[in-house]
């Protein structure tokens, strides 16, 4: 090994790393997209009070907030198969390939933050809109629909858009389960060539990228929904 | 396959024992982020010059850096490095001996710094500007001013948030198992190893980090509740 970096090396690399993005990229899509789905159905059942599936909720929004993203990654990378290979039969570790189980895992724990994030934006708006609207006669879909839905968004934006960060980031641990996203691109870039520092070096500029687009884009989205709002 | 429960107590036990090093990767970079964070978030908020730019770049950079890659690029540095430093500060250790423990304390202790002294930031902003204004005006200085009237008000506005950061302080300690730390999940799955029982390890690892931060979620409520005393906010 003679020089620790070399920049010859760094633009070698770039290349053979961009394409996985690509992983990161559906990793994050799918846990927003079905994130927000799942965390709608939870805050729904919240707010009305389900019984028996209330409880449980809370049980797995608090496993959710207060074990590491690592460690559920390994949970469900290991005991879905365990739960359902031996009534079905089959071998799912073979089956499905790892990304799969990163996709379930993401929406899960999406699901259970976006749920917090939700559940304290409709609580946030007084009860007494919610009255107001159904006393002019608006059902109680359109009440939500147009009532507290703008004012929701605007108060959900911001942890929103940190937690979208926070995502991103999180998904640089599915190389420990043996996903290729860019990290896992990066060491075995580094197993193969014995220089992974510029591969490291080029990975954290991506995410340092990818951070700062999604943090100013949130800055400007926030601006436009202060609905003629003074800033202060 | 089955939930074994004989594997679950095992990986329990061993993830147990090793309760005591995600200690030392939660609290002594909670310290140095303190320490340090608070400065930080004072120089940016009272516009140091120079330094309150600069700082703020690091921050907002530093903070798009998931710790497992951060994690990864000390462990080469250090891997590759360590023994030429070494070297030079006539320090007779190799790279082998050190503990790996502290690459992991000083990547976390980074990431803490950047996420405390926003957390800090935004609690001082949140204090009126005037309560500068009216410590100046009867005498006192602008370090006395800090110490005597911001910081006490600040605390209770920042303690919410840095319990986030704690927790999720917690959370990330996790991830020096990459690293070949072993801590309460690299403890807990030692035994699967031999009885290739992974799920059972995890799953005793993950209910010892959620006892952990559902204590220091008690905690933090007492905690609120005793440095809050002061504002007689009857919403508290």
């Amino acid at each position: 090994m003679n020089k620790l970096f070399g920049w010859e090396r760094f633009f070698e690399n770039i290349p053979k790393i961009l394409p996985y993005l690509s992983v990161t990229l559906w990793i994050v899509v799918y846990a927003t997209v079905f994130g927000v789905i799942l965390a709608a159905f939870i805050v729904l059942a919240e707010l009305k009070k389900i019984p028996v599936l209330n409880p449980f909720l809370k049980v797995y929004v608090s496993f959710m907030r207060g074990t590491p993203m690592l460690v559920q990654l390994m949970i469900i990378y290991y005991g879905i198969p365990a739960l359902i290979d031996p009534v079905f039969g089959t071998n799912l570790n073979r089956g499905w390939s790892a990304v799969t189980f990163a996709y379930i895992t993401f929406i899960l724990n999406q699901g259970a933050f976006l749920s917090a994030i939700f559940y304290g934006a409709v609580t946030s708006i007084p009860y007494g809109q919610t009255e107001a609207g159904l006393s002019v006669g608006l059902t109680e879909f359109q009440t939500f629909r147009r009532i507290l839905l703008p004012q929701m968004v605007r108060i959900a934006l911001p942890p929103f858009g940190s937690d979208l960060v926070g995502l991103f980031q999180n998904s640089s641990l599915v190389f420990l389960i043996g996903v290729t996203d860019i990290m896992g691109r990066a060491k075995s870039i580094g197993a193969a060539t014995k220089h992974v520092l510029e591969a490291y070096v080029f990975v954290v500029m991506i995410y340092i990228v990818i951070s700062l687009t999604v943090r100013l884009l949130f800055y400007y989205l926030n601006i436009k929904l202060e609905y003629g709002r003074e800033r202060t | 396959m089955n939930f074994n429960a004989a594997h679950f107590y095992e990986s329990f036990l061993y993830g147990i024992r090793y309760f005591p090093n995600t200690l030392r990767l939660v609290f002594i970079p909670l310290a140095i982020g303190l320490a340090l964070g608070t400065v930080i978030a004072l120089a940016r908020v009272y516009q140091v010059p120079v330094i309150n730019k600069l700082l703020g770049i690091f921050v907002t950079v530093y903070q798009g850096v998931p710790i497992v890659v951060a994690l990864m690029i000390y462990n080469l540095i250090f891997m590759l490095k360590f023994n030429d430093l070494a070297k030079l500060l006539h320090i007779k250790k190799s790279a082998a001996e050190v503990d790996h423990i502290w690459v992991g304390i000083f990547a976390l202790s980074l990431t803490a710094i950047c996420s405390i002294s926003e957390a800090i930031r935004g609690a001082l902003l949140s204090i009126d500007k005037g309560q500068d204004e009216a410590g100046y005006s009867i005498g006192l200085t602008k370090v006395q001013t800090i110490k005597r009237i911001i910081i006490p008000q600040m605390i209770p506005a920042a303690i919410p948030t840095l319990i986030n950061h704690v927790v999720g302080l917690i959370k990330a300690s996790s991830v020096v198992m990459a690293i070949g730390i072993v801590e309460i999940v690299a403890g807990a799955t030692i035994p699967s190893s031999r009885t290739y029982s992974f799920f059972e390890g995890y799953v005793a690892a993950a209910v010892i980090y959620w006892a952990f931060t559902i204590v220091i979620e008690c905690l933090a409520k007492v905690l609120r509740r005793h440095t809050g005393k002061f504002r007689r906010n009857p919403y508290d």
